[in-house]
């Protein structure tokens, strides 16, 4: 079911990031988003939950949480697969 | 129209610094103006703090990056500054030189070390909540607010024990991120006050040439003239930088391409946020 969302949940990292230059197909699905990874950090975490809310109805209450969810793009969409509206 | 944006200090060091001649000219001047070898990242002579260090380091990457994008014919049209952004920001406009620049953030980095030293203050990034929420978490723990960037980025400044008490605060009203960081001195609030004699002291050591590119100010989003520059590099220590409000005014102004001139993409973040509620 969340693998299903993988190419969705990339999808949307790139839109509200504004990444440019880069395919869903180049994001890693395991790889940390943060840090070493994409090299994300929390002003992008906040545009993340913002983007997780607007686009499947889910939402990162807080940091501790967020921390779990946005450790890879597998993470993220199995959050949205059990959480989803 | 092209605005080339110089962010305020940076809040880490990256060692792997670059190897161009461009840089190495740069790294030269800082260490002739201010002491810091930037490649061991320590003094030539006496001992600074890690925040003196970031200042001086900010300010030369800036420089160094202003240079490549002049290499490349990139030319802005108007120029936007945050915090301690504001002095390479005086050089991409041609009112002082690289050298000055250095300097300057160096003397006002000491300064700001000596006087307060003794005194525990910090900085706090709050990332979640709106503005009236956290200005009343503020007031309650005699801290205040120092960046306004967008709708929900904040960094407070003051007291270390105020700072960590409203970033607990932050946190237990929702707050996505409250995350506390050194600093030498209560910047961007009326606590520095204190020190304003020293600082427009330093300021007024330098001639300052007329902007040849319009330079907006963060405070009140107005452009600089030569004559108010000495008093604007004390004032906007001694206030909070007003980010979303700078970046609007250059919307408005017609700016449409927006190139970060520093260490790291803040700014360009802030914007993406901003944008996204626009």
């Amino acid at each position: 079911m969340s693998d299903e969302l993988i190419p969705k949940v990339k999808q949307m990292i790139i839109d509200s990031l504004r990444i440019e230059g880069m395919s869903p197909d180049e994001i890693e699905t395991d790889a940390p988003l943060f840090g070493e990874g994409l090299g994300l950090d929390s002003i992008d975490a906040l545009q993340l939950v913002v983007a997780m809310e607007k686009d499947f109805g889910v939402v990162v209450p807080d940091a501790a949480t967020g921390t779990k969810v946005f450790a890879s793009v597998r993470s993220m969409a199995a959050y949205i697969a059990e959480n989803r509206k | 129209m092209i605005c080339f944006m110089f962010p305020g200090q940076p809040l880490t060091h990256d060692a792997s610094l670059p190897a161009d001649a461009d840089f190495m000219e740069i790294a030269a001047l800082a260490k002739d103006r201010t002491g810091l070898d930037l490649a061991s990242f320590t003094w030539s002579s006496g001992a600074h703090t890690e925040q003196v260090r970031l200042q001086v380091y900010g300010v030369a990457m800036s420089l160094h990056r202003l240079r490549l994008l002049l290499a490349e014919g990139i030319r802005p049209a108007v120029v936007a500054e945050h915090s301690m952004g504001i002095y390479p920001a005086l050089v991409a406009c041609g009112s002082v030189g690289e050298g000055d620049a250095l300097e300057m953030a160096f003397r006002a980095g000491e300064c700001m070390e000596r006087r307060f030293r003794g005194r525990e203050y910090a900085l706090g990034c709050v990332i979640g909540l709106t503005e009236q929420p956290l200005a009343a978490i503020s007031a309650t723990n005699g801290v205040y607010p120092a960046n306004v960037n967008t709708s929900r980025h904040f960094l407070l400044a003051g007291p270390r024990a105020g700072i960590e008490a409203a970033c607990g605060e932050a946190a237990a009203a929702g707050a996505f991120s409250a995350s506390v960081f050194p600093c030498d001195a209560p910047l961007h609030t009326p606590l520095m006050a204190e020190i304003g004699p020293d600082l427009e002291a330093i300021f007024s050591d330098y001639g300052y040439r007329e902007p040849c590119i319009p330079l907006m100010e963060h405070i009140g989003q107005t452009t600089l003239s030569a004559a108010r520059i000495p008093a604007f590099l004390v004032e906007e220590l001694c206030r909070p930088v007003y980010w979303e409000r700078t970046y609007r005014a250059l919307r408005t102004l017609g700016a449409t391409t927006f190139r970060e001139v520093g260490v790291a993409a803040a700014l360009t973040k802030f914007n993406r946020w901003i944008d996204s509620e626009t």
